[in-house]
């Protein structure tokens, strides 16, 4: 499946998550090249989703989706019934998950991932090579990234997460994300989602570190009157890099569309966000938006940015912008009228993300998670005051 | 050279009977079909060019056929078969200065275009191709008097103060490898216009090149260079149609701008190919510090247009202005858009586009927008609109961003929608056909971009727009 | 020397998935004033646009003559060229489109009207003098960024200049303020003196009404004619609501 021979035990993943139109090639906003581990599986059987999930169109393509089915231990299935409204949420403990979400039913869906990997129930599912756990032996655990453009040559260690989810009619979706790693790991996660009529799928997801953050997510409104929100908020800072594709197929008619990015770049961080709203022949009536703001923080920032509109019906609505800069004058001056310097300003704008994220984390693990992370970008006194602005008590959240 | 007839595939098409009209190429010099270094030898040879050219030419063709095209592209240019497209066809007639100096059958062609009329009364100077060469060049003297220049680039090489000036710029914005049909368009260009405005003359009234490709299975690489120096200011205006034949033809053209600090130059095209065409034309401008680009581009034509003018906003506080509509009609696939790279510091950038998808037609719009490291306080927006005018079209909007600037304000903005009932039936209830209404509607669309133009231009733009919207010019 | 104008003939019409109208009858003769008035959601609005010919409603059974034609099948331009004229209570935007070259455009359709354009600059000079209108307005693109008040001039300014055989001028739940409701007034009174034209008035403000004589009164309830009186009818209305006409409309409904 790899096109190139990197390192024994690494395969490269030329030109993944790409979108479904591209722009010139030269702007190098297409796509990532990611090399991540490989350990031959000759000989196991892999128990596989149900066969349904096959074929269904993940954000960050085939190659990704065939490298985790090559790479995980085995696919974990979960069905919530007919009618049924689940509470608690389905903490993601695969590398390959498939969720079928019955008619009617409610349910959560979370992906989490820290510096242990992927989280759940405060086990880690894909184990970096010092902690050597159960998946060492497939060797997964370690990679160099060698990627295009990486000045930082460091040893990073990768984690992934598939995650595929069937949203049948009337149900109702919804979906967290939360990558909260350090600068020693690359992560890969790909989402693929299709929605039948009148089911409303929401995700929110919240990139907050890793020494790559590469994300795709694909939702595809198939039944009339499906609706689809995302909100997304990244944080790249240092040397990170943040690589996003969202695309929404809308199919069915009358289908609503909602997606909004933000987020903060510092440092020497490089972001590509591409983002495709794509009205297909039939869907009718359908209205798609997007919209995304980032504020610059740095001269060295790398800011890419590619909103898409297809649209191949003519009753239809699609809008999409997108605005680039720093922290205006005027909201600093007014930001200083309060007794802000600039750096305090824009400090605000990141300790926001992790606000949003805090309140948005639906169990302890989760917020744990996010806590950490919190700390090692803001500082233990920042993390603190967010939990007891909360009203939680543990502080850095590794009690929780 | 061989010689055809051209009764046997031209397309009957009446409603585009103002630029559907041939006139028999008998007696014309055809080159053959396809690309020979033999070509592009005899090309040279015929203009006695310097050695210098000779060698640009054929390294560019080397350049040509090393070169592939990116797979990833937009639409498909695979009905296009260089063996098949003649590089170079003349009429037999030396550039005249006057019209009657013009062969009837090329006259009679500029006449039913209204160039001549255009030119006696609102032009500082015309500049006419029909297919390969210029046939006719002429200015205002008063205008050639304050030192202004506008001929072709032929005779600019044949002219020892200006053969330099051409060496120092040609070729030097668009380099031949910077794709595949910028090489061929080096390898084998022919025509076009040499523009240069001294410092600090304004050229009062619009300086105009139109150009007719009339031969079937032919290709028209005209190159047109303008350097408006420091503190001048210049309004060119290109026009180019065709008529149409079953057979592919090609429109690789170049355009270098030259915008010195202080300098102004507007860059005015009425685009309406026939839709035979595969419009590959490469546009580039580098505007000084203090500086303005005025670019204000209506596509209607061809088959399959790659068309994406760029400007490169080099010096300080340079401003860009791009104003485009495009009509993809039944069996066009149009690409078009812009580039736009923000290098000097205070510079500012605004595009404005429109299109317009009818009848299966498709639009892309594509943009770049770059804000380089040193842009500090850059400033762009860039707001696409687009128009379905039924459910077998296809309008998709792909603009890009890359902004390496903190203090930079880049925004984008595009919205994409049809008619609504409620404004067909307003303009209904007031008594205007459905036909009529959309019409209305659809020029209201076009009305920013037609208000750029010139009075006589936003004219043959509505004209355009009528007869895409209801089959008949009115 | 009057003659029937506009007939609706038990017309039930309603959208794709509900039923507005039910089987409503108007006469309405030439150079006659009607006025049709009742509750919010009655369907009024909705008849006015059914008699201008607006393909959103379906119109079941019934038909509409108007002028001596059937025009029940007509498009809404033809039945404009006819002599309807509908004014609109939010008339629609048309960027990029002058009003100007939209006036010239809608008279130069109507052969009765042709006229050079000096003239129809002269005429159009006029009214916007005779509506208070600045005449730049003419430059500005059609009803873009105009307010409530300025649109109704141009509704007003285009009755005028058109001199339809039948207005219908929509002014249901418009909330209009008084510089509105004088424009309007005045343009009404322009339209009687000048164009001797028939008005059918929508609405519930019957501030409107005051310096008018009503021929005829309607009211509707629940997509009903559920009344029909001389002017004066009006006078108690204001005096007791709509009460009295949907408690007979729910009787009818239970009977």
């Amino acid at each position: 499946m790899a096109d190139t021979k990197p390192a024994a035990g690494s395969v490269t993943l030329e030109r993944v998550n790409t979108p479904p139109a591209q722009t010139w090639n030269y702007l190098r906003t297409n796509d990532i090249t990611l090399t991540v581990p490989f350990a031959s599986r000759k000989g196991d059987v892999y128990f596989a989703l149900p066969r349904l999930f096959e074929g269904m169109e993940c954000g960050m393509g085939q190659q990704v989706t065939d490298w985790v089915e090559s790479q995980s231990a085995d696919a974990h299935y979960v069905e919530v019934r007919a009618g049924q409204k689940r509470t608690e949420p389905i903490v993601v403990t695969s590398m390959d998950t498939g969720v079928m979400v019955r008619a009617g039913a409610e349910a959560t869906v979370v992906i989490a991932t820290n510096n242990e990997g992927v989280l759940a129930a405060g086990r880690s599912v894909l184990s970096p090579a010092s902690s050597a756990a159960s998946k060492a032996k497939r060797g997964l655990s370690e990679s160099a990234d060698k990627t295009e453009g990486s000045a930082a040559s460091t040893q990073h260690s990768t984690s992934a997460a598939l995650v595929r989810i069937i949203a049948e009619r009337d149900a109702r979706v919804h979906v967290l994300e939360f990558v909260c790693a350090n600068d020693e790991r690359q992560h890969i996660e790909s989402v693929g989602i299709t929605a039948d009529a009148r089911a409303r799928v929401d995700v929110r997801q919240f990139f907050l570190g890793a020494a790559t953050t590469a994300a795709g997510l694909c939702c595809s409104l198939d039944g009339a009157d499906a609706r689809f929100e995302l909100t997304c908020r990244y944080l790249g800072r240092d040397d990170e890099r943040l690589d996003i594709n969202h695309v929404v197929r809308m199919r069915g008619r009358n289908g609503r569309t909602d997606i909004r990015e933000s987020g903060v770049l510092d440092g020497r961080a490089r972001k590509a966000l591409r983002a495709t709203i794509d009205l297909v022949h039939g869907s009718s009536g359908s209205e798609g938006a997007e919209l995304e703001n980032v504020l610059v923080l740095s001269d060295d920032v790398v800011n890419k940015t590619m909103p898409v509109i297809l649209c191949d019906e003519d009753d239809v609505a699609g809008n999409h912008g997108a605005t680039i800069g720093s922290v205006g004058p005027e909201q600093i001056g007014y930001l200083a009228d309060r007794g802000l310097t600039q750096e305090e300003a824009e400090a605000l704008y990141v300790r926001a993300l992790f606000d949003e994220a805090v309140i948005a984390a639906p169990t302890p693990e989760v917020r744990a998670t996010v806590l950490a992370r919190a700390t090692s970008v803001l500082g233990a006194e920042v993390a603190r005051d967010l939990v007891e602005g909360l009203g939680l008590d543990s502080p850095a959240g590794e009690e929780a | 050279m061989s010689e055809r007839t051209q009764k046997r595939s031209q397309v009957a098409d009446v409603d585009r009977s103002l630029y559907d009209f041939t006139y028999s190429e008998e007696g014309y010099e055809r080159y053959d079909d396809g690309l020979t270094p033999e070509i592009v030898r005899a090309i040279s040879a015929k203009k006695d060019e310097p050695e210098w050219m000779l060698n640009m030419r054929l390294a560019a063709l080397d350049t040509y056929h090393a070169k592939e095209m990116a797979p990833n592209w937009g639409p498909s240019i695979a009905g296009l078969d260089m063996d098949h497209i003649s590089t170079y066809v003349s009429p037999r007639t030396n550039q005249a200065k006057n019209w009657d100096d013009v062969p009837d059958d090329i006259k009679n062609t500029f006449e039913r275009l209204g160039i001549p009329e255009a030119e006696r009364e609102s032009l500082a100077g015309v500049g006419a191709q029909y297919d390969s060469e210029i046939v006719y060049h002429n200015m205002r003297e008063d205008v050639a008097k304050s030192g202004v220049v506008y001929t072709t680039i032929e005779d600019a090489l044949h002219d020892p103060e200006w053969e330099p000036v051409v060496r120092q710029y040609f070729g030097k914005l668009i380099p031949p490898a910077d794709h595949k049909f910028a090489a061929l368009h080096y390898a084998v260009w022919s025509g076009g216009s040499f523009v240069y405005v001294p410092a600090g003359v304004t050229v009062d009234y619009p300086l105009q090149s139109y150009f007719r490709l009339n031969a079937e299975g032919a290709g028209q690489f005209e190159h047109t260079l303008i350097i408006v120096e420091e503190g001048a200011d210049l309004h060119f205006i290109e026009g180019c149609s065709a008529p149409k034949y079953y057979e592919a033809n090609l429109h690789a053209g170049a355009v270098e701008l030259f915008v010195k600090d202080g300098a102004r130059l507007r860059y005015s095209t009425i685009e309406n190919w026939s839709k035979n065409m595969y419009n590959l034309n490469t546009k580039r401008a580098r505007v000084g510090a203090d500086a303005k680009m005025e670019w204000v581009s209506g596509s209607f034509g061809s088959h399959v247009s790659y068309l994406y003018p760029t400007t490169i906003l080099q010096g300080d506080r340079g401003q860009c202005e791009f104003t485009g509509i495009t009509f993809a009609g039944a069996t066009q696939d149009l690409d078009t858009g812009c580039k736009v790279i923000l290098n000097g510091a205070d510079t500012t950038a605004s595009v404005d586009t429109k299109s317009i998808s009818k009848d299966g037609g498709c639009n892309t719009f594509r943009s770049s927008v770059v804000v380089g490291r040193k842009a500090a306080n850059a400033r762009a927006t860039v707001s696409c609109q687009s128009l379905m005018l039924d459910d077998i079209s296809r309008s998709d909007t792909i603009p890009a961003m890359d902004v390496r600037n903190a203090t930079a304000n880049v925004g984008h903005e595009a919205t994409i929608g049809r008619i609504s009932d409620d404004t067909i039936l307003y303009l209904m209830s007031r008594g205007c056909s459905e036909a009529e209404a959309r019409t209305m509607v659809v020029g209201g669309f076009a009305n920013p971009v037609s208000k750029e133009l010139p009075l006589e231009y936003a004219v043959e733009m509505n004209n355009l727009i009528k007869l895409e919207m209801e089959g008949a010019i009115g | 020397m009057s003659h029937k104008l506009l007939s609706v003939q038990g017309i039930c019409a309603g959208t794709e998935d509900k039923p507005i109208l039910h089987d409503v009858s108007m006469e309405l003769d030439s150079k006659e004033t009607h006025v049709l008035m009742g509750p919010n959601g009655a369907g009024k609005s909705t008849l006015g646009r059914v008699i201008m010919g607006d393909p959103t409603y379906d119109v079941t059974s019934g038909g509409i003559v108007f002028d001596g034609e059937d025009i029940t099948d007509q498009a809404a331009d033809k039945r404009s060229l006819a002599g309807i004229f509908l004014s609109y209570q939010a008339p629609v935007e048309v960027p990029g489109v002058p009003l100007y070259s939209y006036l010239r455009t809608i008279t130069q359709k109507r052969p009765e009207l042709k006229m050079t354009a000096r003239k129809f600059r002269n005429r159009v000079g006029e009214i916007a003098e005779q509506l208070d209108m600045d005449s730049s307005f003419l430059t500005r693109e059609l009803n873009v960024g105009f307010s409530g008040g300025e649109k109704k001039k141009i509704e007003m300014l285009q009755l005028l200049l058109l001199r339809p055989k039948l207005a219908i001028l929509d002014e249901t739940d418009s909330g209009l303020d008084v510089d509105a409701l004088s424009v309007v007034s005045r343009g009404i009174e322009a339209y009687r003196s000048e164009c001797d034209g028939a008005l059918l008035i929508i609405t519930h403000n019957t501030r409107i009404l005051e310096r008018l004589t009503v021929d005829r009164t309607h009211v509707m309830v629940q997509g009903r004619l559920v009344a029909e009186g001389p002017g004066s009818l009006i006078d108690d209305i204001d005096a007791h609501g709509f009460v009295q006409f949907e408690r007979a409309s729910e009787d009818g409904g239970a009977a």
